[in-house]
């Protein structure tokens, strides 16, 4: 097990950047999840890691170690592929052991090590097969199973969960999860998924456009984001945004919608802010702003409700009681005063 | 639309084209059983007292078996060469950037649009000069040249199949290039390398010009020695015949031997993953 420690990093293809200097620690034994939209540089990140790709500029380093010019074998690294990237002639016992063959491992030494990894990952009664002749959750899992069994300093995981159904999806992250509490591997995981960075993480990195927006525990990020970006991008459903400015006592949208701010230090009027509150802090209350019901999603333990102000905006709604409005009619709701997040109009950047 | 009633239409045209194109085949065989007399014949006549004769003649008395035995050494000798330079050369061609590759593929099909009859006589000069007439190595080598571009395209369409995160866990396990080659890229291919085996095989083997232009008494192959059997004897076609299918006979039983592999490397391309 190792730190990772990535420095000022930076990748270019050529004249085009895409990664303009990350920095950013990874403790011994934390599970940490890259997530940004699709495009945004994560990928490169980890294989950068993994050594896959030059470093154009800045430093890595694992375990204390400067891992720059290290090539990937001697990186003591393990990576979970998207395709999950088996050999496809060899069995998933030979698939697992491969880095062990390749390394001069002991035949009865490997097949010790295979079998164990196959214990942990449920793979006992598929060792003898090939790929072809298995379902893409068991891929998923030989896959992992071809990273533990090298028993490396850090693993790496590229979407590892993508190409699974949405069922599966979610069993996996507690797989994984639980995987990582009982070998307690240092962990670097990519998604573009939200929800599986919430729900798996210790520590989240959120990237966007080649540069890290924010670091912190998933409920720091979904308490104080630092940007406009964050905002939107953490939390399901997404936090309402409303562009707008400092008016006569709040916040006033660009359409004329009035709402109370109690943030303190907001600054003057005029000045042009984002307005955010997440669905799930808005309540139904008596003295609240009248809006019209314009679609009602149950889901059973919970309701999404979209709104509309008199004013125009669309403001979506989670409420935990059970929702008898339909769509038509008049409801009124209340943001929650303390959890409203105001951001600068301009940075994006958070005002508190 | 009934699909069976498709399908049948389909077997049906398929079946036709194939008795199509192994009319010629069937009539040589008639013709490699009758005598002359019979052979000259105009029309497909199956009325006819079937002899081997000239089969056994072929087998025994027309250095049949010498040229067969050269046509092995050189098409054997030409598939190794230009297979195992091919995979090589089309491996590197797929790891390489698209950029670098290309010029490098449209100069190797480059080569393969020169007719050969352009290539037979600096082909000869060259041998004449390095006095390699009649000798395997410059047969062989002629060989290889014509076929390795053939060999490269083909190799690389399946390397090309194969994804790139291949080569990278095998980066991360420990493979160095070489390794990476041998261990990870050519077992997945393997399919695809009995097809260009055999596609190279059977250039090499039923070559014509170069093999007359180069080979001499000592190297003579099959499809020129037979080309010279008796041109005025009565018993011409009967012999070229039976000769005909004398030299199919190794083709056809290398191809029922291998024809598993062949199989699943020519629909390889098809099902990815
Ligand atoms: N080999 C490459 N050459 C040029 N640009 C690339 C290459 N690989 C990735 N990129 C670009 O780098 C950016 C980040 O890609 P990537 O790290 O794969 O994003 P993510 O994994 O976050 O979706 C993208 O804009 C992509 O187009
Ligand atoms: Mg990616």
């Amino acid at each position: 097990m190792a730190e990772v420690e990535i420095r000022n990093v930076r990748k270019a293809y050529g004249a085009v950047k895409v990664i303009h200097g990350v920095t950013f620690d990874i403790a011994d034994g934390e599970f940490v999840i890259l997530v940004g939209p699709s495009g945004c540089g994560k990928s490169t990140l980890l294989r950068m890691i993994a050594g896959l790709e030059n470093i154009s500029g800045g430093q890595i380093a694992i375990g204390k170690k400067v891992v720059n010019a290290v090539p990937p074998k001697n990186r003591d690294i393990a990576m979970v592929f998207q395709n999950y990237a088996l050999y496809p002639h060899m069995t998933v016992a030979e698939n697992m052991g491969f880095s062990l063959v390749m390394k001069g491992v002991q035949k009865a030494e490997i097949a010790r090590r295979v079998a164990d990894a196959a214990g942990i990952l449920d793979l006992d009664a598929l060792l003898a097969r090939y790929p072809r002749e298995l379902s893409g959750g068991q891929r998923q899992r030989v896959a992992m199973g071809r990273a533990i069994v090298r028993d490396p300093q850090v693993f790496l995981f590229d979407e590892p969960l993508s190409n699974l159904d949405a069922k599966l999806r979610v069993q996996m992250r507690t797989e994984i999860k639980a995987l990582h509490q009982r070998l307690g591997t240092t962990t670097v995981y990519v998604t573009h998924d939200q929800v599986e960075a919430m729900t798996m993480a210790d520590r989240i990195v959120v990237m966007h456009k080649g540069v890290v927006e924010q670091i912190g525990t998933p409920l720091e990020l979904y308490d104080r984001p630092v940007n406009q970006f964050v905002a939107g991008f953490i939390g399901s459903p997404a936090m309402n945004l409303l562009s707008g400015g400092i008016g006569e006592g709040g916040f006033v949208s660009d359409k004329g919608l009035k709402l109370p701010v109690t943030v303190q230090g907001h600054g003057d009027k005029g000045r042009p802010v984002a307005y955010g509150i997440r669905p799930e802090h808005i309540r139904m209350s008596d003295d609240g702003l009248p809006v019209r019901v314009s679609l009602v999603e149950p889901t059973g333990s919970e309701t999404q409700v979209m709104v509309e102000a008199d004013s125009g905006e669309t403001i979506s709604c989670v409420f935990r009681d059970r929702f008898s409005a339909t769509p038509g009619s008049t409801i009124r709701i209340a943001p929650h005063p303390n959890l409203v997040h105001l951001f600068d109009g301009e940075t994006g950047a958070r005002i508190s | 639309m009934n699909r069976p009633v498709n399908q049948i239409i389909l077997i049906a045209l398929l079946a036709g084209y194939t008795l199509l194109s192994l009319s010629p085949i069937l009539w040589a065989a008639l013709i490699s059983i009758k005598q002359p007399i019979d052979a000259f014949m105009p029309t497909l006549s199956l009325d006819f007292e079937p002899t081997l004769e000239f089969h056994w003649q072929v087998w025994t008395e027309q250095g049949f078996v010498t040229y067969l035995r050269n046509s092995v050494i050189v098409a054997v000798s030409t598939v190794l060469i230009s297979l195992s330079f091919g995979t090589m050369a089309a491996y590197q061609l797929t790891r390489m950037s698209a950029a670098g590759s290309r010029p490098l593929l449209l100069g190797i099909l480059g080569m393969r649009m020169f007719p050969h009859i352009l290539l037979a006589l600096p082909f000869f000069v060259i041998a004449q000069t390095l006095d390699m007439i009649d000798s395997f190595p410059a047969l062989i080598l002629s060989m290889v040249a014509i076929n390795q571009p053939f060999t490269i395209w083909l190799m690389r369409s399946f390397f090309a199949d194969v994804p790139k995160e291949i080569y990278e866990a095998a980066a991360i396990d420990g493979c160095n290039a070489w390794q990476t080659f041998y261990r990870v890229a050519l077992p997945i291919v393997k399919p695809g390398l009995w097809v260009a085996a055999l596609f190279s095989l059977l250039l090499a083997y039923n070559e014509f010009l170069f093999a007359l232009v180069l080979s001499g008494p000592n190297t003579r192959t099959l499809p020129v020695g037979i080309s010279e059997y008796g041109a005025e004897d009565i018993t011409y076609w009967s012999l070229s015949a039976a000769a005909a299918i004398g030299i199919t006979l190794p083709i056809v039983i290398f191809m029922v031997l291998l024809q598993r592999h062949l199989v699943r490397g020519l629909s390889m391309g098809a099902v990815k993953g």
